[in-house]
């Protein structure tokens, strides 16, 4: 048997609090692409965080090509050839694609920078990759699918034997999972080893060769991917056997309750017009890009539309801020959770306040009291796992920090919740958890609006769905239980 | 982590003792006759970024040692809120005597009021408080005024017998300036009344008393006035300004320059002929006089109000001749 | 934080370990016992004693106890080392003689005393006896810890607006020349419409009323500017520091306005609550208030929202624009209340005052732990940071630390004060 490239062992990291990784081991083979399965929270981003150097082990040992080093930072690492391409990229927006690849690796000569030089590797590398980058722009205007492929020749470019990739496909459309997917295998035909986490099923089943399963800090299973099926995965990541990934539910819709009509602004939303009922799951799908959360950040307010007209039961509401949406009862859970979701120096109760505080203050004054309890009861019924109410919101997993997202909204009461993206980045089990609370709200009588990239996700659990291209609804399916992916695919790119 | 909270605070408990200097380990040599605890003088200059003041401050200090007494130099930095508080800790202090150049012989009045309060004798130096409601044993400063008339008659000298015109690089919010604009005023106007080579104050002009300012204002009076034959700057910064825009205007034959203090970038220049004489104060005899009012004030011996200091004029001989600009 | 407060405040006290000279009615009484032991109860006494509150009552008392006791006490004097001699010339030159001059701890320094054998030879030579010293650290003294909290009052209230606008991820270079603006405008208000130095009460408070609210008009401008055309707080507080600081300058046409009335200074200088300043209550009563804000209302969880992720702020419906501008009109009137302080404190208003504050104020607003990346800092913290600045630079002054040492230490200071925080919380 051949020394494997990368061997893990016993690694043992903890942090204030946490005990993250209980001694993980893994290995890898050149050549060979290890899948790295587990809930969020199960340990996946702090051992990449060892291996990558950004976090020193507190114990067990890590041996590339049969020797043991130490990786005290992330230089480290990287001169042992490991490159670790994290869910948020690496890149300095403002320098360009060639910058950014030769970053603290200046090709130089004689002390300067030999630009003519650099940007001729780089065509090499992106030619290698089979794609096209503009090398001018600053990285900060491509798309994340080509700020993807400048961290991908980033990698190549120091010669990395081992690439780790987090969650790559989670913002990419299915053809760039595709183009993605030929990469790797073309990077295995050269030696590289990759360790590709990923909470789609789907792709690890095209991709990987061995699959490692973590849960709370230990290894759980390690295994070919020929010795796997689907459920088997499910069951050693949440350590239970899962029937079905969409709960079902009853569905009782009843009249109009949201509907907006013409709305526009610039070339991102052209003429948008449909309604949502009440108990009723609206999926809104379509590639990145075509519009989806532009739609809803304007009926949400948070941008300034040219144009639209938008009534809940009828009403015509004037919604110029979030202020004025949410106080007609509409909430918006974002895609980007930490950006845009929440506070993450903040404790999970004050981010759980500050939508409710209108409510819960008294001549401005917060009844701290009652601000406690009331989140007190979202805990519990929303099962948020918090060591306490004034835990950091950063410190917690994705799906516990979408369910604090979600507690905010439902203290407001609100009619209309609108997902982005609504499981993003969270875990199968974590999953299954906010599925339920969505049938949960329909069946109270709120009406969902979804904007969810996965076919399965959109086809699970909505009931009607619309396509958008280029800023336009171009389909609706109306029976959201008889369609297929590939109508709603030909309806995206139409 | 515990080892590096311990080498910070260390450092800075050094740092702390490095400059601390414990009141009662100077001044070794106390006459027997002293009692009691250490006598200290309290002084804070309008800035120590003038040498004139530095030479005052060290003055002080030198000639307080001789006689028994320690002495805190401050600079209030012509922040007259940053002099109060430092006027209030030597108050806390006890210290016998404050020294004083007021940032702002104004807003100083509450905080010598409360010296006076206390018991503790105030001395100003340089820039007077002549104010209502404040006691100030007496005010040592240079005869400004005198001065002035010095350097009136040195521009007359040094223009001879053509005369012409002359600008005045002015610094009106100091008094001291005043008297010596006075000064130069009143000779100019003595002498056109009797010579017939008359001298034309043709612009006064404000300096701040500062290099920077003195070359703007004296550029501004070039442009005005291209037959410019005389400048008087108020101080020597003013007049290293005003000649660096005469090298620019490549004017340095026609224009005579008279400045005032005898800073040695001053005297320097008076050396290389590029400033034609300066009336010279005597910082460091202010220092002493300081201290011997102090100790004839505490000798119970009747003070004047206003001790002068004459200047005396300094022309290029006389830096050719100074020891101190070898 | 506080931490780093109560360590320099012990080294300050050690450092400052000195002589004290005791006055008052105590003094007096140990000091008669003295005379008695040495001198018999029918001395020949001259009192020596400075013009103040604390010498003159231990004069009097002292004149008192051995008059009683049957000393002949020729003269009380309470004044100047002029006074004394004055004193012992009539005493010497009507032909009497002394035994004993009983002097405070000051006058006993006083160089008249240094020589009488030969000044004042018919005198007998008499002893010079004071009251018995003991040793107290100066830095410890009630006058001096009030003298510390007084004199960084202006600066701590300043910092309670810097604190809001620092936590809403801002900073407000302009405070330094509000504090100019805010006193030049004050002090013209009361020279020019409310009567000079005849102004009354009502009179000084509308003029101060009306310099604040100046200085929150321009805060307001600021804040319109900031979230209105989106310029970063930098560039537009900058701007307004020039702004502020020019128009002191126009205004004040270059001088100290000082025709003000004697009892302006109430506020800066009084002290009609059980002796503290009233200065450092207005100070503690705004700690109070914006503590309370920051904490317990919901403006002030707005403002931390705002700092800690504006866009996450704003999508949870908060009025993002309003509590920005809050915190900058705040700051700015602030300042202009640091700016009247200070015209009260030095009875005068000029636009010289307030240079660099600005850098003092962010300072104490660093050393308490907030952080300049916005979302997180305590009012409490910046009080402390206020103090511990205005320790470092008291302390500095009564060891007689020079004054280029001194910035250069409290610059380390605020570097290591930060340092330690930072390594405390494990960063």
């Amino acid at each position: 048997m051949t020394t494997p490239l990368l061997e893990m062992r016993d690694i043992v990291k903890s942090f204030p609090g946490v005990q993250a990784l209980r001694g993980v081991s893994l290995s890898l083979r050149p050549g060979e692409v290890l899948a790295l399965l587990g809930e969020n929270g199960a340990g996946k981003s702090t051992l990449m965080k060892v291996l990558g150097g950004a976090h020193r082990a507190d114990a067990g040992t890590i041996a590339v090509n049969g020797r043991e080093t130490v990786f005290q930072t992330p230089q480290d690492s990287r001169r042992a050839g490991v490159a670790v391409i994290y869910q948020e990229f690496n890149l300095v927006p403002g320098l360009t694609a060639c910058e950014n690849i030769f970053l603290g690796q200046e090709v130089t000569r004689a002390g300067f920078v030999s630009r003519t030089q650099e940007r001729r590797r780089a065509t090499e590398l992106f030619q290698r990759l089979g794609v096209e980058i503009n090398l001018n722009v600053p990285c900060r205007l491509l798309s994340t699918a080509q700020q993807q492929l400048v961290e991908i020749a980033k990698a190549l470019a120091f010669e990395a034997r081992i690439i780790v990739m987090d969650e790559p496909s989670a913002a990419l459309t299915s053809h760039e999972v595709e183009r993605l997917f030929d990469i790797i295998r073309d990077l295995k035909k050269h030696g590289i080893g990759v360790i590709y986490i990923s909470h789609r099923l789907d792709e690890i089943f095209t991709i990987a060769d061995r699959v490692t399963v973590l849960r709370d800090g230990t290894n759980v299973g390690e295994r070919p991917l020929s010795e796997m099926s689907r459920s088997n995965m499910i069951e050693l990541m949440v350590g239970r056997e899962l029937k079905d990934e969409f709960p079902h539910r009853a569905t009782a819709i009843g009249p109009a309750r949201l509907e907006v009509m013409g709305l526009r602004s610039g070339s991102a939303v052209r003429d948008v017009t449909f309604t949502v009922r009440r108990g009723e799951i609206l999926a809104l799908t379509g590639l990145v890009g075509a519009g989806r959360t532009e739609t809803v950040r304007l009926l949400f307010g948070a941008d300034r539309r040219d144009s639209g007209d938008i009534r809940l039961d009828g009403k015509l509401l004037s919604i110029r801020s979030p202020r004025d949406a949410i106080a007609a009862g509409i909430g918006l859970l974002t895609e980007d959770r930490k950006h845009q979701g929440l506070v993450l120096r903040h404790s999970v109760r004050e981010n759980f306040g500050v939508p409710n505080l209108d409510r819960l203050s008294q001549f401005g004054f917060v009844q701290q009291q009652q601000e406690r309890e009331e989140f007190g009861r979202y805990v519990s019924t929303l099962k948020i796992k918090v060591p306490s109410q004034e835990q950091l919101a950063g410190n917690l997993s994705g799906g516990n920090q979408q369910k604090v997202v979600l507690a905010k909204w439902l203290a407001r009461n609100c009619e209309v919740l609108i997902f982005d993206e609504p499981t993003r980045g969270i875990d199968v089990g974590a999953k299954y958890e906010i599925y339920l609370l969505m049938n949960e709200l329909v069946a109270q009588g709120k009406s969902i609006i979804m904007i969810s990239s996965e076919m399965p996700e959109v086809l699970g659990m909505a009931d009607r769905i619309l396509v958008m291209h280029e800023g336009r609804i171009t389909g609706e399916i109306a029976d959201a239980r008889r369609a297929t992916q590939e109508q709603i695919m030909e309806l995206a790119v139409a | 982590m515990r080892q590096s909270l311990f080498a910070i605070f260390a450092c800075l408990v050094g740092c702390l003792l490095g400059c601390a200097k414990p009141e009662e380990k100077k001044g070794v040599d106390t006459p027997e006759k002293q009692t009691g605890p250490k006598q200290t003088i309290g002084v804070s200059l309008l800035t120590l970024d003038n040498p004139f003041f530095k030479v005052i401050g060290d003055n002080i200090t030198a000639e307080g040692l001789k006689h028994g007494y320690d002495t805190i130099v401050v600079s209030g930095d012509k922040d007259v809120a940053k002099q109060s508080n430092q006027i209030k800790d030597f108050i806390v202090k006890k210290v016998s005597a404050i020294v004083l150049s007021p940032c702002d012989s104004k807003s100083i009045i509450p905080v010598i009021q409360e010296a006076n309060a206390a018991g503790i004798p105030v001395f100003t130096v340089d820039i007077p408080c002549n104010e209502p409601g404040v006691k100030i044993a007496t005010q040592i400063a240079t005869d400004n005024y005198g001065g002035g008339k010095e350097a009136g008659q040195a521009m007359i000298e040094a223009l001879g017998e053509a005369g012409g015109k002359v600008a005045v690089l002015h610094f009106k919010q100091a008094e001291s300036c005043l008297l010596r604009v006075k000064g130069f005023t009143e000779v100019i106007d003595a002498h056109n009344a009797s010579s017939t080579a008359k001298i034309e104050v043709v612009a006064e002009l404000e300096s701040s008393g500062a290099k920077d300012m003195g070359y703007k204002a004296a550029e501004d009076s070039l442009q005005a006035h291209p037959d410019l034959r005389g400048i008087f700057a108020i101080n020597d910064p003013a007049a290293l300004g005003a000649r660096a825009a005469l090298e620019k205007a490549n004017k340095t034959q026609q224009v005579q320059i008279i400045g005032f203090d005898g800073q040695p970038e001053g005297k320097q220049a008076i050396k290389e002929g590029k400033i034609y004489a300066d009336p010279i104060q005597f910082p460091d005899k202010m220092g002493i006089q300081i201290v011997d009012a102090i100790i004839r004030h505490s000798k119970g011996e009747e003070l004047p109000a206003q001790m002068l200091i004459p200047t005396s004029l300094y022309r290029k001989a006389d830096a050719e001749a100074d020891p101190e600009l070898k | 934080m506080f931490l780093v407060l109560v360590l320099l405040c012990a080294f300050f006290s050690v450092a400052t370990f000195s002589e004290q000279s005791p006055t008052g009615e105590a003094a007096a009484k140990q000091l008669a016992s003295v005379i008695e032991q040495q001198f018999g109860s029918t001395p020949r006494v001259l009192i020596v004693a400075r013009e103040q509150p604390g010498d003159s009552e231990f004069a009097s008392s002292l004149e008192q106890k051995l008059v009683t006791s049957g000393a002949k006490v020729h003269a009380v004097v309470k004044g100047e080392p002029r006074d004394a001699r004055e004193a012992l010339v009539k005493i010497s030159s009507s032909g009497e003689q002394l035994d004993v001059i009983a002097c405070t701890p000051a006058a006993a320094a006083w160089l008249v005393f240094s020589d009488l054998k030969n000044d004042f030879p018919m005198l007998d030579n008499p002893q010079i006896v004071k009251p018995q010293s003991y040793r107290w650290p100066n830095f410890l003294k009630a006058a001096n810890v009030l003298n510390i909290a007084n004199q960084i009052a202006v600066i701590a209230i300043i910092a309670i607006g810097m604190t809001m606008v620092i936590i809403t991820g801002g900073i407000d270079l302009s405070v330094g020349s509000l504090i100019a603006l805010s006193a030049v405008l004050a002090g013209l208000f009361i020279r020019d419409y409310a009567g000079a130095t005849n102004a009354s009460a009502i009179g000084m408070t509308s003029a101060c009323v009306a310099a604040i609210l100046i200085c929150g008009l321009i805060g307001a401008f600021s804040g319109a500017m900031i979230t209105l055309f989106r310029i970063p707080p930098f560039i537009v507080t900058l701007a307004m520091m020039l702004v502020g600081s020019g128009l002191a300058y126009l205004l004040a046409k270059g001088e100290s306005i000082y025709q003000i009335p004697d009892s302006f200074v109430w506020l800066g200088r009084g002290a009609s609550f059980v002796n503290l300043p009233n200065a450092v209550v207005l100070m503690l009563v705004l700690y109070g208030a914006a503590q309370v804000l920051m904490s317990r209302m919901k403006l002030g969880r707005y403002i931390y929202a705002v700092g800690g992720n504006r866009e996450a702020a704003r999508l949870s419906g908060v009025p993002v624009r309003s509590v920005l501008m809050f915190a900058y009109i705040a700051s700015a009137l602030l300042a202009g209340l640091g700016g009247v302080i200070m015209a009260s404190q030095l009875k005068s208003g000029s636009a010289t005052y307030g240079n660099m504050y600005e850098l003092y104020v962010i300072a104490a607003v660093v050393v308490g732990g907030t952080s300049l990346s916005g979302g997180e800092g305590e009012m409490c913290g910046t009080l402390i940071g206020a103090l511990t600045i205005a320790v470092i630079q008291n302390g500095m002054n009564l060891t007689n630390v020079e004054s280029y040492t001194q910035k250069v230490v409290l610059g380390l200071v605020i570097l290591g004060a930060v340092l330690l925080d930072k390594i405390r919380h494990g960063e």
